[in-house]
């Protein structure tokens, strides 16, 4: 039988026979498992992006919790709102578990705080500044053995980053970290309405593993809550648009119907 | 004439899952009504969701209440309360979609309430697909029935779509035809 042996940057290299299935890291939104063909390759990092409203976050969490309730560590970096008032506004799931977060099984984490910390106090950081924060997030992953991280969201920590040299940086090096530590990560990113790419600076949609677009889809006045992988390395996936409700059972998922009169509002 | 028990044994007689169009003048609504929602669901031991397209969940309640059938395991899906302007009462076994237009909306809190019923026996009565053709073109509407009917089927639950034999166009009637393996007339005078 061929043996394909990837070399990367680590020293050992991945081995793996041609045709076999790559781990899956099942997201437990049933929908997105099965567009995704069983979940997100292991280890990977990927994209979530859409306009406000689209239910990034509400997706994001949801992913975290079942991890949760599966046995994994999960880590959720908050860096636009405060933890506590994000939990307070997060659909009452029927599955959540406090004792999830007692137990530790799901953290929160508000990015100020790691920021802090470090003393990365300046409106600018510096290449510096960010080996420093990924060395941080990848200890913060390491010690408490997290295998799903959610960055709520990239763009605010690009914001920070200001050149496309840095986001790269700061990208290439947090996946490549989080790969190693065999952690799947999910990075939330903003968009306008009407952009017409994937992610603020441009940079981050090229780096990730996967793009996951959440939007909202205009039809003769009715505003339809959209999903759509558009790419996912280490798997084959639906291109497919779904549309998507926010429900206390989860985030469910059914096809985007295609015979009508569609005209695109935003992704 | 069919009586609504006449048409409960028919439907009894159908396996599941099995998808039901069943047509009838407006004189026998009710008894459309009564055979499925009573008599056939009872006897089948049967969680209900009844999506409402025609009328207000209101009005169907208020029809149920007069036929004294037991809610306790009807949950509907109005489809046209919000569109109106109404639906300030929410009751807790009705879940309300924007407008009759949103059938993906439909789709989803079929999903939802099927979840919810947790793999218990479930029949979907979507009453009725004239109204839902007023707002939706036929290529739509049979995408939708497509896909609304293969995942219940795969979920084992019947299906039923009522249909008003006086306002039925011939596209309708073969739409029905083509996705539904049952086309029951009430009436007698046949639907496709």
């Amino acid at each position: 039988m061929r043996i394909i042996a990837v070399l990367t940057m680590v020293t050992k290299p991945i081995v793996r026979r041609a045709g076999e299935e790559r781990n899956r890291c099942v997201t437990g939104v049933e929908g997105l498992d099965n567009i995704l063909n069983g979940g997100i390759p292991r280890g990977n990092t990927v994209l979530f992006t859409g306009s406000c409203g689209t239910g990034k976050t509400s997706i994001s969490l949801e992913y975290l919790v079942h991890g949760a309730i599966d046995g994994e560590n999960c880590l959720f970096i908050s860096v636009t709102e405060a933890s506590v008032k994000l939990l307070e506004n997060i659909i009452p799931y029927e599955f959540f578990d406090d004792s999830l977060i007692k137990k530790g099984k799901l953290v929160f984490v508000d990015m100020p705080v790691i920021y802090n910390k470090l003393g990365l106090v300046t409106v600018e950081f510096t290449l510096e500044d960010v080996d420093t924060l990924v060395k941080a997030i990848g200890s913060i992953v390491k010690e408490l053995d997290i295998k799903r991280l959610v960055i709520d969201s990239i763009t605010s920590v690009c914001y920070r980053l200001k050149t496309e040299e840095k986001i790269r940086e700061f990208i290439l090096k947090l996946g490549k970290t989080l790969s190693e530590l065999g952690c799947t990560t999910i990075l939330v990113s903003e968009i306008s309405p009407t952009a017409e790419r994937y992610s603020l600076y441009g940079v981050e949609e090229a780096i990730a593993d996967g793009i996951v677009l959440m939007g909202n889809l205009e039809r003769r006045g009715d505003l339809l809550r959209t999903l759509q992988v558009v790419k996912m390395r280490g798997t084959q996936h639906s291109r497919a648009k779904y549309v998507l409700d926010l429900t206390p059972c989860g985030v469910l998922l059914v096809p985007l119907l295609k015979g009508g009169s569609v005209s695109s509002g935003g992704g | 004439m069919m009586t609504p028990t006449e048409l409960a044994d028919v439907l009894v007689e159908m396996p599941m899952p099995s998808a039901v169009s069943i047509g009838f003048t407006t004189e026998s609504y009710f008894d459309a009504i009564r055979g499925v929602v009573d008599i056939f669901a009872s006897k089948k031991n049967l969680e209900t969701i009844y999506i409402t397209s025609q009328m207000p969940s209101n009005s169907i309640i208020d029809v149920l209440t007069l036929l004294e059938i037991d809610m306790k395991r009807i949950h509907f899906i109005d489809c046209v309360s919000q569109v109106m302007g109404g639906a300030v009462a929410r009751p807790d076994n009705v879940y309300f979609v924007e407008s009759p237009t949103m059938l993906e909306n439909i789709m989803l809190k079929v999903e939802y309430l099927m979840r919810k019923n947790k793999g218990k026996d479930s029949v979907v009565i979507l009453d009725a697909i004239n109204s839902l053709a007023i707002h939706n073109n036929t290529k739509i509407l049979s995408e939708f029935f497509h896909i609304l009917i293969n995942s219940l089927r795969a979920k084992n639950a019947y299906t039923i779509i009522f249909s008003m034999e006086d306002f039925s166009s011939e596209e309708l009637k073969g739409m029905m035809s083509l996705i539904c393996e049952n086309v029951i007339s009430m009436s007698g005078k046949g639907e496709g």
